[in-house]
């Protein structure tokens, strides 16, 4: 399937349909892969790194205050909106106001990133803990457990498929927050080089970019799955 | 002036040394200056990082880091927040932020003399001068003061505004006129984009702004804040004018140096044949018209009438601001002591 999508794109360029400035052929992508993997390797290293450090900054955020949501009615009351909110929220809008308060090192690019990732892993985890077994609560009830003990017994447990797959959807998005997080105000990085690429027209590379890009998120997506497979043995899905 | 800098620069090394070394290794004690740049780093700024490949900050005694913003309408709010110590913006975002009340904010030199945006079009568009936009699509970046540059030059051409159809297409001005989706963009640059084109054999026509009734601007400036101007904060400011004015010099000596400088400060800039092109066509702009005034001066005149073209345009609400927008004192040769203020 990707193949033929590689072969009918190579052809629609090949043939002059497209302005090859605006849609360069697959081989061409290929070759700036290759020509410029030294401009490439070290802005992949840079962005890579942004995102690792986003991610497990969206994950313990994001994990914590699901469960504080869990825990508290109030907090899930007051916070819930706000952080459906915050996703409509448009980077360029708050950027000037992160670099203010941040400066121009990671800080500002970890925040960005944390603030497009946490959510899905907030939701996911937030209904997981919800979702748990009613009968086994009632059991637990009835054996006198603390909510902790609860949380630590039952809810928790029931809820890290959820957890999952809202890590899965952060992996994949964690990149695109890096991309835009690098165009509010950097000096390296995958998406600095889009920025440079595109204003020297270097449309092959800008795609050449986007190809690593695309890989990273296949990446990451694929580690948590792995991750899953180990962690979680039972439920529903075994 | 140049000779004050490095006595000055002289003296403090003379002065804060213990272990008197005549080299420049020997330990200055640097003053911190952040520059917050318009956009990312290109030709535009060839003279700033010249000047910092050059040595020329640290010999005027100043630790210069050169920052980029978010976005091109960030650096004026990041510089009112006392993030940078000047920024590079342009003289109408400047108009525009002072009448929404920052009046503290002041133009210290012009960076680009003249307009470098400008209308573009393809030829197969057969657009060859404004008043062939009767009946064709423009498009445009969504900035209400070049929208109104569009009106003037219709206006100008005695072509009916209604006829044109302006689309904003964003910052995507050059695939919209590549895609053939716009028959010709206004806001790009004729020496960033204009020069790309012309290299990659898509050699568009090229109108500028200044020839087309729309009167001329300082397109970009370096903006401080008034009141980080005290006896010190004047002095870096004065310090940093006249290293980027003899950067600016070594570029229009050697172009190379520039295309190096800005290879150096960002490794994707790698098209060096590109960035020397870009330059090339910059230099005359670089540098006032009148060879008598210094790099940087700006024309009191042309912002006045430039003022009240927005305000014919209803682009500025409030009444002219006491404080003037503009300051010629802290330019090389100028305001030291002689009456030659602008």
């Amino acid at each position: 399937m990707t193949a033929a999508l590689l072969a009918l794109w190579e052809l629609v360029v090949r043939a002059g349909w497209v302005d090859s400035l605006l849609l360069p052929a697959p081989t061409q992508v290929a070759r700036s892969l290759w020509d410029d993997r030294s401009l490439l390797a070290p802005d992949l290293l840079v962005t890579t790194w942004e995102v690792v450090v986003g991610l497990v900054a969206a994950l313990v955020l994001g994990a914590a205050l699901a469960v504080a949501m869990h825990m508290v009615a109030w907090i899930d009351r007051a916070l819930r909106p706000l952080v459906v909110g915050s996703q409509a929220v448009p980077i360029p809008v708050i950027a000037p106001l992160i670099v203010l308060i941040l400066g121009f090192g990671l800080a500002p690019k970890i925040l960005i990133i944390a603030l497009i990732c946490f959510f899905p892993v907030t939701i996911a985890i937030a209904d997981g803990l919800r979702d748990s077994d009613a009968d086994a609560r009632k059991l637990l009830r009835a054996l006198d457990a603390t909510r902790w003990q609860r949380l630590r017994f039952l809810d928790a447990p029931s809820a890290l498929p959820s957890a999952f797959t809202g890590m899965k959807v952060a992996a994949a998005i964690a990149v695109i927050g890096a991309v835009l997080a690098e165009w509010s105000g950097s000096d390296a990085g995958l998406g600095h080089l889009l920025i440079t690429a595109n204003g020297q027209l270097e449309t092959a590379r800008a795609f050449a970019a986007t190809a690593l890009l695309m890989a990273e998120a296949v990446g990451l997506y694929v580690l948590f799955a792995w991750l899953e497979r180990r962690v979680v043995t039972w439920g529903p899905r075994a | 002036m140049k000779r004050l800098v490095v006595l000055a620069a002289a003296l403090i090394l003379a002065g804060c040394g213990e272990k008197v070394e005549p080299s420049a290794e020997a330990p200055v004690k640097l003053e911190p200056f952040t520059v917050m740049l318009d956009y990312f780093p290109n030709a535009d700024h060839a003279g700033i990082y010249a000047a910092y490949e050059a040595g020329l900050y640290r010999k005027a005694g100043l630790d210069v880091k050169i920052q980029t913003p978010p976005d091109p309408s960030a650096p004026l709010k990041l510089l009112t927040a006392g993030r940078a110590d000047v920024a590079i913006s342009y003289e109408p975002e400047l108009l525009l932020a002072r009448d929404a009340g920052a009046e503290n904010l002041i133009s210290v030199a012009a960076l680009v003399q003249v307009p470098l945006t400008s209308l573009m079009a393809l030829p197969s568009s057969g657009i060859r001068s404004a008043a062939d936009l009767k009946g064709k699509r423009v498009g445009t970046a969504g900035i209400p003061y070049q929208s109104a540059y569009l009106k003037t030059i219709l206006e100008k051409a005695g072509v009916d505004p209604s006829t044109v159809k302006e689309t904003n297409v964003g910052f995507n001005l050059v695939p919209a006129l590549l895609s053939k989706k716009a028959d010709a963009v206004l806001g790009a640059f004729w020496n960033v984009e204009g020069v790309e084109l012309e290299r990659r054999d898509r050699t568009p026509v090229i109108l500028r702004m200044d020839k087309l009734g729309v009167p001329t601007y300082n397109e970009l400036i370096l903006v401080a804040r008034r009141e980080s101007l005290n006896a010190e904060g004047a002095s870096r400011l004065r310090r940093f004018i006249s290293a980027t004015a003899e950067g600016t010099q070594l570029v229009r000596d050697d172009p190379a140096t520039g295309a190096d400088a800005l290879l150096k400060a960002d490794k994707g800039l790698d098209d060096r044949a590109l960035q020397e092109a870009e330059i090339k066509a910059t230099l005359p702009a670089f540098f006032p018209t009148d060879t008598s005034k210094p790099w940087g001066w700006q024309e009191t005149v042309d912002w006045a009438n430039y003022e009240r073209w927005m305000r014919a345009n209803d682009l500025l609400t409030r009444p002219p601001s006491e404080s003037p927008p503009l300051t010629n004192e802290f330019l090389p040769g100028v305001g030291l002591g002689d009456s030659s203020r602008g």
